[in-house]
This record gives structure tokens, sequence and C-alpha cells, in this order.
């Protein structure tokens, strides 16, 4: 397995690489080569290599069958369930992890930072918060201003135990405020 | 939406609207899980374990073959139900406390309810662990290695219905101990009858109006989605346990007693946890046990982790209460009766708490001037998952009882519920009308709009289909401090450095509900003489029982304030070490000198002063100066607060379905300890409230006693999209305890819930539902549609 920061060949894979078996994924801006039946298997899901493999653990495994929401990442800019994503199809895709956000990131501070009376907090566990965040972040990328039904209707794939449904939506809102005066999110 | 409550008292720190603390690190997904600490990276060489379940309810292995599982490629060890090591373990229950006191196999709080072997050859329930457990290379070897056993089963008839298994005639899941599936009578929980006041009969002779009720709970699970994991690690002959336990110091002692292991010898090391609410009882499950044997046998650490649906392991006690009460014209109840039959599944463990504990405390703490009461209850195995603690154990089991009974006995007087239970309710200390509870019902009732609530059936009807009614229930709350004395000393530390930055150790797992918090903000407002500031602060998430001061559980919602009030005397005893060290400098007696913002002075010349940091790092040894406190909970018996849920509800009566429009969530809390953080909970507990009422339940193939829907998307759990508008409502009217008297909310806060609801569903559609949940199938049976 090898890291290569940014020195990757074209994201047009050659057909030689699939033969010899050798499986790239860009992860938060990185490439990491592996080779197939040695590093990984070909059963192992997106979400197992990135978390046992190299070791990105925010993302969460929990029903591990495309119901819960706690292993979104997003491949391309989309979200993407990861334990439904085998590693073999990720490969030469673009994928971002919660640890590829800024610090400052304006969805991870929102959630952070959601308190004011009437909400509560945007989580208490916090186990599905990470699925969350970057569910959140895949919305406001593609749509900065959402309305509050579009954000209930983008994130109802993910599921809070805890129950922090409205604080969430309502830190979704914040961000993308957020995001409209200061203009732009961040990775 | 703001309706930001006032506080009491105005402090600092406690009771404000803020961030959590661990919210950063929770958002951008820092924060380690103990899945995330014991990943392949960390422990190249460690091996995973995978148990076998039963596929039968009831069945006996008569012969196992091992021998292809042995063979298989990347096994490293297998253990079975006849090796040594297995065998000599005891007999032993998943519940050795309730959470809230550390407890021995000895002392265990249900001793005469042993009844679960670690891997025995006799399945009670479709997924008891069974037979034989395999550490191998992968997950994907120790699965494939349990599919090549070969076992010759004695396949037993069984019994789902607590009901059915109470008859002489049924299998008997426990024939090794005893013929009937009935649970014995035992001292903790008391007799059949476990709390009988003056004369029932005569009170309801005495009565104008008599009424009987029936209400069935059922059995949602917990949900956690951070599914329970452990990693053994042996070095000589120490074990190291990593887990997401909510408690370390009692794993620390299942793990020793049942290995039979020196304390010294088990280190266990909890950090966050992904959600608790209960599940599993309080953990003392077969997991920790073998895992930690295999880890011996192949001298490598050993994994294992619970899959989604195995984390179906445990569930609320499913119970059928009857209820009855008397009262005379004006309201006056003249006696009550409740008698629940709960299921337990296939092995006891808190089955009586949820029975017999926790309702003859809340007989102690709701009921108490109810002239005449009798509570009865029976336990019973049947062929089903365990059934019992879950946030609200017992509460809500009763309160969808008691709720109901309050609003049928208010119809028959056509008296208004609210004015009804203020007249009868309240606490055993308290003369009635108990403060507490008419402040939450009229604060409930202006919130709902209650004035317009209609008779049942004859509110508003919306395209000729639509009917909407409202509805409430109340309970009393839980844990105030005297209700906590059992757990013995809370055990804090605060070490001020000589730069004026804290350690601070309040040692208690986070699962979420917010303690970790609390007690940042504790440990500030406690230490305001000094002016601290947040960052001033460290904290440490981690309770590493080689390190740690015993570990508060977060179990009874009350850690939240009870670290905190143990910080309010190591803050006093810290401050007289302070004066003392200071007290030649300033040429004063220590009791002479006073320290407020940070600065030490002498009382009677508030010039003769000095800054306590300034001081230490430049005049001192620079030693910190610690102060550990070990503090038993205040055993004055204060009562308790009240809680309630007012619901408005819309029900389609052509398609069944229920449109919960409106919550009102109210909690007399004492003191709000984080009001961001009180609120979530108060929000949040709708998700399961809610699920209860109307969406989550296990379902069973009866013909074959197998669980059809052990996984999220059979099993129905509320999303954003399914949430409705909830009201948050903080109180303090009571007040206990202690410097801020507070008392715990995170479990309440859906105890209320399935009960308001259904209640509304009553005021809408003038026909009683009684068994949850209340899915359209069964509103369109009662209104005769189908």
């Amino acid at each position: 397995m090898v890291a290569k920061k940014d020195t990757a060949p074209d994201m047009g894979k050659p057909v030689e690489d699939a033969m010899s078996g050798v499986i790239r994924l860009r992860v938060n801006h990185v490439w990491h080569e592996f080779s197939l039946g040695r590093d990984i298997q070909p059963t192992e899901t997106l979400a197992y290599v990135l978390r046992e493999r190299l070791g990105f653990t925010g993302l969460k495994v929990s029903c591990d069958e495309g119901a819960c929401g706690a292993c979104t990442v997003i491949m391309d800019g989309k979200a993407i369930l990861s334990c439904m994503t085998l590693a073999v199809e990720a490969d030469g895709h673009e994928i971002l992890t919660i640890e590829g956000l800024a610090e400052d990131d304006p969805v991870v501070v929102a959630f952070a930072e959601q308190s004011e009376p009437g909400y509560g907090t945007a989580m208490q566990c916090g186990y599905c918060t990470p699925g969350f965040v970057m569910t959140a972040k895949a919305l406001l990328d593609a749509n900065p201003n959402p309305t509050l039904d579009e954000v209930k209707e983008a994130l109802s794939g993910n599921i809070c135990r805890c129950g922090c449904y409205t604080a969430i939506a309502q830190a979704v809102l914040n961000a993308s405020q957020k995001i409209s005066t200061q203009g732009g999110t961040h990775e | 939406m703001s309706n930001a409550y006032t506080p009491r008292v105005p402090r600092k720190y406690i009771g404000g609207y803020r961030p959590r603390i661990d919210g950063f690190d929770k958002a951008s997904g820092k924060v380690k899980f103990a899945d995330d600490l014991t990943t392949k990276l960390t422990f190249p060489d460690m091996l995973y374990a995978r148990v076998l379940k039963s596929p039968y309810p009831h069945a006996r292995i008569k012969h196992m073959d091992i021998t292809d599982v042995e063979k298989l490629e990347g096994v490293r060890a297998v253990l079975t139900y006849e090796d040594p090591e297995v065998k000599k373990l005891k007999v032993t229950n998943a519940g050795w406390t309730d959470g809230v006191d550390i407890l021995s196999y000895d002392r265990m709080m249900w001793y005469p309810m042993r009844d679960r072997r670690v891997i025995g050859d006799y399945a009670r329930w479709v997924g008891d662990e069974i037979g034989l457990v395999v550490a191998a290379e992968s997950e994907s070897i120790a699965e494939e290695a349990l599919k090549l056993v070969k076992i010759e089963w004695e396949i037993l008839p069984f019994v789902l219905d607590p009901v059915e298994a109470m008859k002489p005639e049924a299998p008997s899941v426990h024939p090794e101990l005893r013929k009937t599936n009935v649970l014995p009578e035992d001292p903790v929980g008391g007799p059949d009858v476990f709390v009988e006041k003056g004369d029932v009969e005569k009170g309801f002779s005495e009565a104008d109006v008599v009424v009987e009720s029936t209400a069935v709970h059922h059995n949602p699970n917990q949900g956690s989605l951070d599914n329970w994991c452990c990693l053994m690690e042996w070095k000589g002959d120490t074990l190291t346990v990593w887990s997401n336990s909510y408690e370390a110091h009692q794993t620390r002692m299942h793990i020793s007693q049942m290995l039979d292991l020196p304390l010294s010898k088990v280190r266990v090391i909890c950090s966050f946890v992904g959600g608790q609410f209960g599940r599993n009882d309080t953990g003392e499950q077969p997991f920790f046990l073998y895992t930690a044997l295999l880890a011996k046998r192949t001298g490598r650490p050993v994994k294992f982790r619970h899959n989604n649906r195995e984390s179906f392991l445990n569930s609320r006690q499913p119970a059928i209460y009857t209820a009855k009460a008397g009262a005379k014209k004006d309201g006056a109840i003249t006696a009550m009766t409740f008698k629940s039959i709960g299921d337990a599944g296939a092995y006891a463990d808190h089955t009586m708490f949820a029975l017999k504990f926790g309702p003859a405390e809340i007989a102690e703490v709701a009921l108490a001037h109810v002239p005449n009461l009798k509570l009865e209850a029976y336990g019973v195995y049947t062929n089903k998952l365990p059934a019992c603690m879950m946030r609200g154990v017992a509460n809500s089991q009763f309160n969808l009882s008691f709720g109901q009974i309050v609003d049928v006995l208010a119809e028959k007087l056509d008296m208004d519920p609210i004015d009804l239970s203020i007249k009868n309710f309240g606490h055993e200390e308290e003369a009635l009308p108990n403060k507490s509870l008419v402040e939450v019902l009229h604060e409930g009732a202006r919130r709902i709009g209650w004035e317009n609530r209609h008779k049942p059936g004859e509110g508003p009807v919306y395209e000729h289909v639509r009917k909407r009614g409202m509805g409430f229930s109340f309970h009393p709350g839980w844990h105030a401090e005297w209700q906590e004395v059992r757990r013995g000393r809370i055990q804090v530390s605060l070490m001020l450095n000589p730069d004026g930055t804290v350690m601070l150790e309040a040692p208690t797992v986070e699962t979420g509900s917010g303690s970790n918090t609390c007690n940042l903000l504790g440990c500030l407002e406690a230490l305001s003489f000094l002016a601290v500031r947040p960052e001033d602060v460290h904290y440490s998430p981690v309770v590493d029982t080689e390190t740690s001061l015993r570990d508060c559980v977060q179990t009874d919602s009350s850690v939240s304030y009870l670290q905190s009030e143990a910080m309010m005397v190591a803050a006093a005893d810290l401050k007289r070490k302070i004066c003392e060290l200071a007290a030649p400098k300033l040429g004063a007696k220590p009791e002479e000198l006073d320290i407020e913002e940070g600065n030490i002075f002498v009382k009677a010349s508030p010039d003769t002063h000095m800054e306590v940091k300034t001081w230490l790092m430049e005049e001192t040894d620079l030693a910190p100066i610690v102060a550990t406190v070990h503090r038993v909970p205040l055993d004055l018996n204060t009562g308790i607060p009240f809680i309630a849920t007012f619901a408005e509800v819309e029900v389609d009566t052509d398609t069944g379905e229920v449109d919960v429009l409106k919550l009102v969530v109210l909690h007399d809390c004492g003191t709000v300890m984080h009001a961001s953080g009180a609120e979530a909970q108060q929000l949040g507990g709708q998700v399961m409230g809610l699920g209860e009422a109307l969406y989550e339940e296990i379902i069973y193939d009866e013909a074959r006693g197998v669980p059809m829907n052990f996984n999220w998307i059979d099993y129905k759990i509320a999303t954003m999209a399914d949430f409705p508008e909830v009201e948050p409502v903080l109180m303090e009217v009571w007040k206990g305890g202690g410097e801020y008297g507070a008392c715990g909310i995170g479990e309440s806060t859906l105890t209320c819930t399935p009960r308001a609801v259904l209640n509304a569903i009553y005021n809408a559609i003038n026909v009683r539902v009684d068994e949850l949940p209340v899915k359209p199938e069964k509103i369109l049976q009662a209104l005769g549609k189908i």
C-alpha cells in the first residue's frame, strides 16, 4: 500500500492496472494504492478499508446494511453509504471523509455550536454525527440555501437514536446562512 | 422558536444555554469510540471472535462435531461448552446491578435468578449464544467457521406468549431451575403483592365510581448505533479490556469475579459510548468472558463486536397491566390496584426491577396519598429475547397504565383529568396539592391549548375523516439526591496546578447524556472563586480502572448533578488548603482569609491580597494542590418533582394513520444544569417515545418462534422526516438537597409520551386502543373498519 500526495496517475485508469489488481483510492486529496488480493480483498467494503486499513475512523459502521447513514462519506461530490460500496467500486474515485474537512468547516462548526433555546444540541452520543455532517455537507454543496423541508428530505436517510433532529436541521440552516455570508464551504 | 427558561438562581456556568464540551470533537469525527480504538491498524495481530447463535427457540445440543471448524484456514481457536475453562464458569445473570452500585457475584442484585450459562448446550431463544465460539484472522473466516459445525439437536417445544407460559402445561423454559415459568418471589423485589396499603376492597366499596383498564406495553429495542464490543489483550497474567461498556468498574468486577482474577489484574478502559439507553441490562454479558478466554488461548488480542442484528440482544420488558380505581363523586380516589404480567423472555436478569422494584418506588413518590393501594406483579419466562433494562425501566410500562386509568376515571367522573391528578397524587412527604405537579400540568395545559380540548370524538374533523384530539400523561421524575444514597461514595478530585489551570477528575463514561458537559460546568462554578476559565480545565473523557477513581455510572439520569455536588465539597476543601498554604505569607490565620476572582486576601483588610496563581508560580514549591472528595449523596427526603407530556394528534379514520401534530414535554428539574443539553434530551427522547407509541416493534414468526425484524429496515426508527414539532419546557419549581438540588431528566423524557399520544388518540376518535405500538391496523380494528 502506498500513499502519494497528488502525484497519482490520471483518473482514467489504464486497463492493465485493473488486470494487475491495483486499486487506487483518492482520499482527502491523497492517493492510496492497494494490491488487490494482498492489501485488500474484493469483498471488502469501502467503509472497512477506510477505517481498518487507512484509519479514517470518523465514519462509523453501525447497521452495515444501508439503513442508518453513519458510514456516509462523499464520493465525487455525492453523499454515499460506504458500507454499501465495495472498495473496488471506489477505484479511481475521489473520496472525502470527515477527516478531510477543515477545522473551521461551517457545517462542523454549526453542529458543534448548536445550543440556542428550543432546539437542544445537534448531538448527544455523537456516533451518528459524522454521517449527518457529511450528508449535510453534500446537500449544501449542491444546494447552498435549502428550505427546512429540503433539509429534512436530504437527511432522512440518517438515524440519530438520541433524536437530535430539531437541532441538526437548525444547524444545517445555520451553516447554510454562514456559507451564504462567507461564500463557499471548505475542505 | 424561543422559550428559554429563566433560572431560579442565576449562575455563571450552571444552567445556561451553551454548546456541549465535546461538540467540536464529535462534529469533526475526532472522538474515538471503542470500535475506533481497536482497529486492525492499532492491533495488527488481533483476531476476531464470533459465537454460534441458536436457530431454534428451545433446543439442546445432543452432539457437536467441530472437526471441520478447526480445519478451516485462518481459525486460531475454538472454544466449546465441553472445554474445562468454559465448564467451570459460574451460572450468572446479565444484570448484577442496576448500575447504581458496584456489586460482586455473591452480592448481585437478583441473586435468586442466576439462570445464564456462558456458552452452554441449551438454547432458550432464537439468538441464544450456544455451543461454541471461534477466534479467526478475520470476521468472515470466523463466520464461515461457525457454518461448518455439525450439531445434532434435540428440538424442544417452546412458548412465546407470557399468559400461555403461566399455565402448568406450558413447556418449561428453565427446566433445570423450576417447572413453572413464573419467576419466584425474591427478597429484593418482594412478594407477588409487593405493595399493599389499607384495604382496597373496602376502598372500592366506598367509591361512587369504579373503573378498570388494560394497557399492553411491548418490546422496543434500545437501538444504540455503537454496537457493543470489546477487545481483550493479555500481558502476562494481566488482562486489558477496551470496551464501550458504560460502567468501567463494574465491568472490571464482573470479569474479575467470573474469571477468578484479582481486581488489580483486570484493567478496563472505556471512553465514549455511542448511546446506551439501558441496553443489555447492566452488562454482565458472556461475551466479555469468552473473548478473554480466546485471547488467553491464542496469546493474541481478540476483538468481539456484535453486528447490528445481534444488537437486538435485549428489549424493554413487555408488560400487560390491568388497573382499577375507585373515587368519590368529588374525585377523591378511595382505592387503586395495578397488576402486571411481565414477559421476561429467556432470562430473568432485571425483570423484577421493571415489575416490582421500579413500581414500588413510583408508589412511594406519586401514589402516597391514595389511601388504599395494591400492586401485584408476575414475571414469566418465555422463549423470546431477554427483556428488561431500557431507558426509563419500569416507569414507561407503569405510566402507560397509570395515565390511562387517570384518563378513564376522569371521564367517568366528568372531571378534567388535570384536576383529578392534582387532587390525588404526590409524594408522601408533601401535602396535596403538590406544587410541582400543579405548575407542570398548568404550564402544559397552557402551551398545548388545553382549553380547546373537546369531549372524546367531538373535536375538529378535517376532510370528513381526519379527527383531532389532545391528551396528556404525567409521572414522578427520577432521581433526586436522596434516591442515590445506595450509590455510595461519589469520588471526584480537583487538582490546582501552580499556573492556575485545573486537572478535573470526575470519572464517568460519557454515553451522550451530557454529563461530561455538566461536570465541566460544575467544576467552573465550584471554582469560580479562582476565576477559572473553561480553557483552564483539563478533563479526560477516558475512564481507566488502572488510574481512575470509581466511575459514576450514567444510570438513573443523575450523574449530571451528582458529581457537581461533590465538586462543591471538593472546591471548599481546595479553598481551605490554599488558605492554609498562603496564611504565613499574608501574616494571617487561614480562617481569616478568603479568595475571590483569583485573588486571596485578608477579610479584615482586603488591601492585603495577592493573585493566587502568581504567588503559586513565584513563591511556592510548585506542587499542585489537590482536593479529593468521597461524598455520599444526602439522605434528605425532599420528595420528587413531576414531569408531563401533552400531545395533540390527528387520526385519519380512513387509513388509521396517526399524525402527531405537537408534543409539549415538561420537566421540573429542580435546577437545570445545562439548558441546551436538557432540552436536547427532552426533544431527543421523543424519537424513542413516539417509536414506542407508534412504530417500533419486534415481530415474531409465531409458528417457528423466530424474530423477523432484527434490522433497521424492518424495525422502524423515526428519522428527521417523521419528527413532529416538540416544545421542550424546563422548569425549576421543586428543589432537592445539596447546592443545586437537581433531579435527573434523561430517561424520563420519553416516559409519558406513549400514554399522552394514546389518550390524545382516544380523545380524537372516542375509541381506546390499549396495545402498543398503535399501528394503523389497530386504529382501523378499533373503529370496526377491518
